[in-house]
């Protein structure tokens, strides 16, 4: 049946770890379904939830057709452009602000991962061709860990998820894949039918720990604490791998030494953990071996952060679990994405020198932008996120917001950042656009091709960045760089060299149209045992963490803080249907999951006298909600829930630096999860 | 023999993803309200603390199938292999199937004005090839069972939440969840 369709081949752009391929069937120019695609060799056909609903976002009722126009800003009024005014709108700012700065400083650009394809960098090469412009930096997300990583090996990898087959311990340290990663679930489960034992660890009692054999409760953020009572043990009864620890790293003495000082009794406390629950830990590592950690990305959005993901590959190395087919400290990986990026570096000769940006820092957004004065942000291009509902500072945010003269937001729907903007350009989804996609998880690269014409008058980034640097060289010659007679195919071809062809075993990019390929990369991350740190080995003790003011040490224990008038700690969890604030609008969605709410422990909840499903407050030192309350003994009773995509969520948060992330995404991560909150009923 | 063909929906490896759902509804283009499975939640009161787990359910093709009883125009009937079918072409969508199902599987198609229901997929099956709910849960956590072939270890054909299997004698069997271990601190 399926010959009566055309089959187009795309790949799922969104910040998860599966970068799924899909294929779509179009027929009469109508995209009719999706399905996955068996050409590829880690998600293997299948897709989530959320990935057979492409179709009801494709088509949704609500998805923007025209570029529109809301004056004033803010009062909902909103017109139908053209296409041509929009531009001329846009063009004409530039060139004033240009003129009234005699720089390019004024305008600044804020995008994140909604869409993570290649050619999704269209607006960053935009604005590099500008010359010096303002830019946020900075990554919300993962900076504390990748910087972690990056002291401790130098760079960053992943094994093939297949390795774990050959694992006699998993553990599954503050990830719940169940919801997050489905396609990884088979492979655990393969695992335990082959005799692997799988723990997870985590302050909740998630999906994923009611799928696991053992199930260790800590307290949030104190990963780095348990892992450090753990090499305490593994030292007091001699249980680290002498041979490992003498070959592949260095600084051990220190480290060993530095842990010695340190107390078991204060450790525990720290975690929340018993004894019993170290020895269990500290005897899997080191007996029952290899041993596959997966560290998630919850642990390292504390002030400690990064700490916690270098206690634990240190753990990982001192037990000689590093390199070895089936063993491994997991974290994300950026060694497949060998692109050579030359969309964003589209400078001529002449503009080459003046090519840079003026960091804002993504985190700290709303009072960043403030700062600047010389010259003020006046002109704001938002694409590939929700920035509303998306960052910290809310309030300050929109403040922030009515200085500027022009706000540009690309986008499927109208959010609560088109609120605030004066333009909405429509953006067209994957079905309708070129792009090559790689994941930050698994080791393959799929090719994404147009199955449907643009749905009415949207346009993809690459050619919204195309006709306004027409435009503006129209103004003025030269004035952009970036080019606006290049293909969309060109703009492809251009991203890869012949080593990355090698890699992938083709000669032409077009092959990717007969099925994903994988990057040849090792299939266990290290297995070479080769680590590109000062020292070429693991560093237990890293002198460029001392040299940023870091503890030297890949261990120890640090008190995260607490603040007796906010005595509880709220963790904002990932949820399956959603990511962030997208796919918020798909009708069934609404049918299977839940009013967004947040979740206590029903005995907390009886000691403040909340009744379920009533409205309770939630206070912290920035703000203050009204929420719906609902039960669950998934939680200890000083920790709380809520999924990140809640509306209300930013009012609570402010921007706290993480320990790390300056090195790899030159800002500190925002430390998301030592939100410390109090909660009283609501009357 | 005759076969008697049903699901076998291992709650043991679901995890409550919906792609089971969402890909029968994307397969099938059904409109937005649609769905021919459904997942629901079994709360931990129901199935006794600590284990939480999930079941995805379709049309059981009972063994003695009350919408095919109650249907007036025979739109209903039940293939040799057990499959319980609904012809849409016969069907004058007056609901009455979807009252007399203990499980309340089928369903009213409002755009279409006639009742909607899993036909397990059986166009594929008579072609050798899998139900999109058993080919596209990612956990392999749906099988087609021949019952009347074999008994599978561990198969229970009642759960908490399902309705009395003496009225219509469902095929579906399930497989539950077994509890882990647990080191938490209060």
């Amino acid at each position: 049946m399926d010959q009566t369709y055309s089959i187009t081949r795309h790949v799922c752009p969104r910040n998860c770890y599966s970068t799924c391929s899909i294929l779509g069937y179009t027929k009469n120019g109508h995209l009719q379904k999706v399905t996955g695609d068996h050409k590829h060799g880690y998600t293997k056909g299948l897709l989530c939830a959320k990935g057979y609903n492409y179709i009801n976002n494709v088509y949704h009722p609500d998805r923007l057709k025209y570029p529109m126009r809301q004056y004033p800003r803010g009062s909902g009024q909103w017109q139908r452009i053209s296409w041509t005014e929009a531009i001329d709108i846009i063009a004409g700012k530039i060139i004033e602000l240009n003129h009234r700065y005699e720089s390019n400083l004024s305008l600044a650009l804020n995008k994140y991962s909604g869409n993570m394809g290649i050619l999704h960098h269209a607006m960053e090469g935009f604005f590099n061709g500008l010359g010096k412009t303002s830019r946020a930096v900075g990554n919300p997300c993962w900076s504390p860990g990748m910087d972690a990583v990056y002291y401790d090996y130098g760079e960053h990898q992943t094994s093939d998820m297949q390795d774990i087959l050959h694992s006699e311990t998993i553990i599954l340290w503050g990830i719940n894949p169940v919801w997050t990663s489905i396609h990884s679930l088979n492979y655990i489960y393969e695992a335990l039918r082959r005799g692997a034992k799988v723990i997870t660890i985590d302050p909740v009692y998630t999906e994923t720990a009611k799928k696991s054999d053992t199930y260790i409760q800590i307290k949030p953020g104190s990963d780095g604490a348990l892992a450090t009572a753990i090499a305490k043990y593994i030292l007091e009864h001699d249980l680290f791998d002498r041979e490992f620890i003498d070959q592949y790293t260095v600084g051990w003495e220190e480290l060993r030494d530095y842990i010695d000082q340190l107390s078991m009794e204060e450790a525990l406390n720290q975690c929340g953990q018993t004894i019993e629950a170290i020895q269990f830990l500290a005897e899997r590592l080191a007996k029952h071996r290899p041993v596959y950690i997966w560290m998630g990305f919850g642990m390292q959005r504390h002030r400690n952060g990064g700490q916690n993901i270098r206690a634990i590959n240190a753990l990982a190395a001192m037990t000689g679990n590093i390199g070895r087919q089936g063993s491994g400290a997991q974290f994300g990986q950026r060694a497949t994405w060998k692109f050579t990026y030359h969309i964003l570096n589209p400078f001529p000769d002449d503009k080459r020198n003046k090519a840079g940006v003026r960091p804002l820092d993504i985190n700290d957004f709303a009072n960043d932008l403030q700062k600047q004065q010389d010259p003020p942000v006046k002109f704001l291009w938002i694409t590939c996120r929700n920035l509303l509902t998306q960052s910290a500072n809310v309030e300050e945010l929109k403040k922030a917001l009515q200085t500027l003269e022009l706000i540009v937001t690309v986008e499927h729907f109208m959010t609560e950042t088109t609120q605030y903007s004066d333009l909405v350009l429509p953006a067209t989804t994957q079905f309708e656009e070129w792009d090559i996609v790689a994941s930050y998880w698994h080791h393959w690269i799929s090719i994404n091709q147009p199955a449907i014409e643009p749905y009415y008058e949207s346009k993809s980034e690459l050619e919204i960045a195309r006709l306004l640097s027409k435009k503006l060289n129209e103004y003025k010659d030269h004035f952009s760089a970036f080019p606006t007679d290049m293909e969309d195919e060109q703009f492809i071809e251009q991203e890869f060299t012949d080593e990355f062809y090698q890699a992938l075993h083709i000669k032409d990019w077009r092959e990717l149209l007969n099925g994903p390929r994988r990057v040849d990369v090792q299939k266990t991350a290290w297995g070479t045992m080769e680590f590109k740190t000062p020292s070429g080995k693991i560093e237990l003790f890293s002198k460029q963490a001392l040299d940023n003011q870091l503890s030297p040490f890949g261990m120890g224990l640090m008190e995260n803080g607490s603040n007796p008038l906010f005595p509880y700690i709220l963790l904002l969890n990932h949820e399956p249907f959603r990511i962030n604030s997208q796919f918020q609008n798909l009708t069934s969605f609404k049918k299977i999951s839940r009013e967004p709410c947040i979740y206590l422990h029903p005995l907390l909840a009886k000691e403040k006298g909340i009744q379920r499903y009533s409205m309770m407050k939630v206070v912290s030192e920035k703000g203050e909600i009204t929420i719906r309350a609902n039960f669950s003994t998934d939680l200890n009773q000083q920790t709380l829930v809520i999924f990140p995509n809640h509306p209300l969520v930013n009012k609570l948060i402010s921007f706290t630096a993480a320990d790390m992330g300056k090195v790899m995404t030159s800002g500190k991560g925002n430390a998301l999860n030592d939100l410390h909150v109090n909660i009283t009923k609501l009357c | 023999m005759a076969k008697k063909l049903g699901f076998l929906v291992n709650i043991e490896r679901c995890i409550g993803c919906h792609a089971c759902e969402i890909s029968c509804k994307s397969f099938y283009q059904l409109e937005p309200n649609m769905r021919r499975r459904r997942v629901q939640e079994l709360p931990e009161d129901v199935v006794g603390t600590p284990v939480r787990a999930f079941v995805s359910t379709a049309c059981n093709h009972c063994d003695d199938p009350a919408c095919k009883k109650a249907c007036p125009v025979g739109a209903y009937t039940k293939r040799e292999d057990g499959i319980v079918v609904h012809n849409q072409d016969l069907c004058i969508g007056c609901q009455m199937c979807g009252k007399a199902c203990p499980y309340s599987v089928p369903m009213f198609n409002p755009v279409k004005k006639k009742m909607d229901k899993c036909s397990m997929c059986y166009d594929r099956l008579d072609v050798g090839q899998l139900p999109i709910c058993v080919e596209k849960c990612p956990l392999e956590a749906i099988q087609i069972v021949d019952y009347n072939e074999v008994q599978p270890a561990n198969a229970v054909s009642e759960i908490p939440t399902f309705a009395d299997t003496s009225i219509t004698h469902p095929t579906t069997h399930f497989i539950l969840h077994k509890p882990g271990k647990q080191s938490r601190r209060f």
